[in-house]
């Protein structure tokens, strides 16, 4: 009897290895020759069973590998490349199963056939079948559109995003103005999305101020890659971009350099900032909340909401008008100083040290919140952020801004914008909320009003239709409840050090080490319904992101504020709506 | 105290596969019985080693042939009339590797796997153990244990031929591992042989073989026993050591002219030292070819495990799986 020495083609890509481990959860698989398995393909293959109906094991290659088969030695390889020793190049991929259906996690069969999965078990693999609302997120590594399951970012199931990576390489706000592109765009959340806003603070450069216009860099291929995901390329229709006040100018024009027209400033009025309480945004310093003086904050602020009246622009305590926050803090330091008022306006119980502290660190925030805090602009010049009456994107514009008044800005925002939500009451409309460098505002260490918030947002936000778009160079730096209340993580180029941080358990090794080298554009998404995170690349930005980029500014752009503003409004109906009687 | 005495050199081969020279019970002095005629290509008196002719250019593919063999198990037959014969299982594999020298690549370009069962019992049937067949192989005589292994050569040497068949071309040069015997007809072909059991040539003629340099060979030369033919020896890359470290016979058929036979010689001079192995790597280094190395790894993998076969024999043999 003779038997031939070599297999029939393999019809498939390859076979389920023997001579390793074949489990439920990973396997390896001999790739045929003329096939080639890349990271990430979709493979699937199946086991049969006697008393019942075949199982099929899907999986995603998380690793390959090729080696000679027949070699001894190193050196062996110039022996096999100068054609002297027989030998055979055999690549082998290692399968991380991504679903097994019916659940009975049996083996596969060491010498089973591995197909590549497309088209229909493609999707069974990567649980796309089982989403009811898909929203495409990239093409994955085949070419094919890679999906994110809408329950978990609207709230249905879980909300939240988390993206981590080098700032510059990872692309991290890129992703997440693509993943609001699509979530607005592709028409998965249906009316919801038409309601649905986006609260983005634009951090670095004035890249996302452009997120209107059209990119002009955009090619024919790209245009291609946006409809293979089902969207059009084209700018979001409708942002409204805030900036803050130029410093020293007394207009209050807002303080941008390239883009000049359809940005709008934001400031709060004192009246505001004393009726609403706004003081201890002030001190949003991590380890404040430990200090004595947060004493004296609370008493000042409760004492400013008590006293303060409107007068015309500014406030007026005790008989004095107060036009601006420099003058605030000078009237309040003043009164703390002296004897007689100290007790009223701080509490009665506390040292003149305490005082001296808060003090120190008020004359301190002058500078940096004085254009903020205006009592010198018309009172009814709209000024405040509000996603529910602004656009369906707001950009709220903090780069020119030192850290203390980015913080107030953020701080401040999201308060108000939360507390609108909880007054609201119901989900929707949602609201996304982009923030970069979240390791700023909700550091793993101590505590801060602005932490509060977020941590606020990140526990409650999920049922108030609030949603946390959170970037990040190291999330090992966030607030831990922060990141672990966030169902999607998504990761871009890590640096080697963080990559090896227990935040970033989700990934299996070989992505760990990929993401020391991703690519810009390329993400490593993990969402609760897959088990491995899946590796993406979004498409190029159909938006500008940098002033050379951008095409025709869209007409809505050329209004200016004043031209918002109901010239025949009535004086002091604060904004007016059709509900109050004009006179 | 030493004495100064002859210089000593160590086999470059390991202890376990003889050594390369191996001259038999006969000694080394004594003669080969075999009918040598030394006077083919240049006369006795004359020879000397040659090298390297100018011009001759290694064949773009050379084809090297090999096989190998296991017994799986011995086995004793139960017969009717009470007696027994003994019976070895045995697996062979017969392969080709086509070194595509022009191209950089060695393939096994065919190999095949057979099983037998050789024994005299009248009464044997084929053996199924698990998946695997051993067909049997009726051996004359009285089939003493002893002499088994020796028969599985004839169905190892018919599979060797078919598969080399398989994988010829035009051009081509077809190396066997051992002697050439039934093979003779073959076109192109050149027997290699590594270990030196007979001393063919007188004390003289042997000096100019021993005093080969690496990369010569010494004048063709004619055997004339049954399975002889055109042969000469040739000295692989070799360090400096034993007379005859690194020193094969190639043998090819009787049939060809002595020009063809002298062509075919300076042919090999210029494709074999190429193959040769390096001593850490192979205990036969250099007279094992690193292909035929490559090949006999590979041939013993498709033989399937040994322990795996044995116990499938085994328990095949208790279940009485043996048909009759």
């Amino acid at each position: 009897m003779t038997d031939d020495g070599f297999d029939a083609p393999v019809e498939g890509v390859g076979r389920v290895l023997g001579t390793a481990d074949a489990t439920p959860l990973q396997f390896w698989a001999a790739v045929s020759p003329g096939s080639y398995l890349q990271l990430d393909d979709v493979v699937v293959t199946r086991r049969e069973l006697p008393d019942r109906e075949p199982v099929t094991i899907a999986g995603v290659v998380t690793q390959v590998r090729a080696r000679h088969e027949g070699a001894q030695f190193d050196s062996d390889v110039f022996a096999i490349a100068d054609g002297t020793l027989p030998a055979q190049v055999q690549e082998a991929a290692e399968v991380t199963t991504t679903r097994v259906d019916p659940e009975f996690y049996v083996p596969p069969t060491p010498g089973a056939v591995v197909h590549r999965a497309e088209g229909d078990a493609r999707a069974r693999a990567l649980h796309f079948d089982r989403m009811e609302r898909r929203i495409p997120m990239g093409m994955g590594r085949d070419g094919v559109p890679v999906y994110l399951n809408a329950d978990f970012l609207d709230g249905t199931r879980g909300a939240h995003v988390s993206i981590s990576g080098i700032s510059g390489v990872a692309t991290k706000t890129s992703f997440a103005t693509f993943l609001l592109y699509s979530v607005f765009r592709s028409g998965v959340l249906g009316g919801d999305a038409v309601n649905a806003k986006a609260l983005i603070f634009n951090v670095k450069g004035e890249d996302l101020l452009f997120l209107d216009h059209p990119n002009a860099r955009l090619d024919d291929a790209t245009r291609a890659g946006y409809a293979k995901l089902g969207l059009d390329a084209g700018a979001f229709p409708d942002v409204r971009v805030y900036a803050p006040p130029r410093v020293g100018d007394s207009s209050g024009t807002p303080d941008v350099s390239s883009r000049l027209t359809g940005v709008d400033s934001f400031y709060w009025t004192l009246a505001e900032f004393c009726a609403d309480r706004l003081l201890p945004y002030v001190f949003a310093d991590a380890d404040d909340e430990r200090q004595q003086y947060t004493m004296v904050v609370h008493s000042v602020t409760a004492h400013l909401a008590r006293y303060a009246q409107p007068a015309d622009g500014g406030v007026s305590i005790d008989g004095v008008r107060l036009g601006g926050y420099a003058e605030l803090v000078d009237h309040i330091v003043e009164q703390l100083n002296d004897d007689e008022t100290r007790s009223e306006w701080a509490g009665s119980a506390v040292g003149l040290g305490t005082v001296n502290a808060f003090a120190r660190r008020l004359i301190g925030s002058k500078k940096d919140l004085g254009r903020l805090i205006r009592g010198d602009l018309a009172t009814r010049r709209p000024h405040s952020i509000n996603t529910a009456e602004s656009a369906q994107v707001t950009v709220v514009d903090l780069h020119n801004l030192p850290d203390r008044a980015q913080r107030f800005v953020v701080g401040v925002t999201l308060r108000s914008e939360f507390e609108r939500k909880e007054k609201a009451g119901t989900a929707k409309p949602l609201l996304f909320v982009v923030l970069d460098e979240l390791n700023k505002y909700a550091p793993r260490e101590g505590s801060s009003p602005i932490k509060e918030v977020l941590l606020d947002i990140a526990e409650r936000g999920r049922s108030l239709g609030v949603v946390l778009v959170g970037a990040q160079q190291t999330a090992s730096e966030v607030e831990r409840r922060i990141v672990t209340n966030s169902a999607i993580r998504v990761v871009g180029r890590l640096d080697p050090a963080e990559a090896s941080r227990p935040e970033y358990g989700f990934l299996p090794p070989a992505q760990r080490q990929r993401a020391l080298l991703a690519k810009p554009g390329t993400m490593f998404v993990n969402q609760p319904d897959i088990p491995v995170p899946l590796c993406l690349e979004f498409p190029f930005p159909a938006w500008a992101t940098r002033v050379s980029e951008a095409g025709h500014p869209p007409s809505q752009t050329l209004r200016s504020i004043t031209q918002t503003a109901d010239p025949f409004a009535v004086v002091g109906s604060a904004g007016g709506t059709d509900d109050d009687i004009p006179f | 105290m030493t004495t100064p005495g002859a210089r000593f050199y160590v086999d470059g081969w390991d202890p376990s596969y003889g050594a390369s020279f191996e001259a038999a019970a006969t000694g080394p002095a004594a003669p080969s019985s075999a009918q040598v005629e030394t006077d083919a290509e240049l006369p006795a008196v004359d020879w000397r080693a040659i090298d390297v002719r100018p011009g001759v250019r290694a064949p773009n593919v050379v084809l090297l042939v090999d096989g190998v063999r296991r017994i799986d198990a011995s086995i004793w037959t139960a017969e009717e009339d009470g007696g027994s014969f003994p019976g070895v299982a045995a697996s062979y594999a017969a392969g080709v590797v086509r070194c595509d020298l022009e191209r950089g690549a060695a393939q096994l370009a065919g190999a095949r796997v057979g099983r037998g069962l050789f024994t005299a019992s009248p009464s044997a049937q084929e053996v199924v153990a698990g998946s695997i067949r051993y067909p049997v192989h009726r051996v004359s005589g009285t089939g003493e244990l002893a002499k088994l292994p020796t028969a599985v050569q004839a169905p190892l040497t018919a599979l060797e031929v078919a598969v080399s068949d398989a994988a010829r071309t035009d051009g081509d040069l077809l190396v066997v591992d051992g002697p050439l015997r039934s093979r003779r007809n073959l076109p192109r072909t050149l027997g290699y042989i590594k270990t030196q059991h007979s001393q063919y040539l007188d004390a003289r003629l042997t000096a100019v073989v021993t005093g080969l340099a690496s990369g010569q060979r010494s004048p063709v030369f004619r055997v004339g026993t049954a399975w002889g033919g055109w042969s000469w020896y040739l000295r692989l890359p070799v360090l400096a050591g034993a007379p005859w470290a690194g020193i094969v016979r190639v043998e090819c058929s009787p049939d060809l002219d002595i020009s063809e036979a002298v062509e075919l010689a300076d042919l090999s001079l210029v494709t074999l030292p190429r193959f040769a192995s390096t001593p850490y790597k192979d205990p036969r280094a250099p007279q094992n070819l690193i292909p035929i190395a490559g090949l006999e790894r590979r041939l013993r993998a498709l033989l399937g495990d040994s322990r795996l076969l044995h116990r499938a024999l085994t328990a095949a043999a208790r279940t009485g799986t043996t048909r009759r």
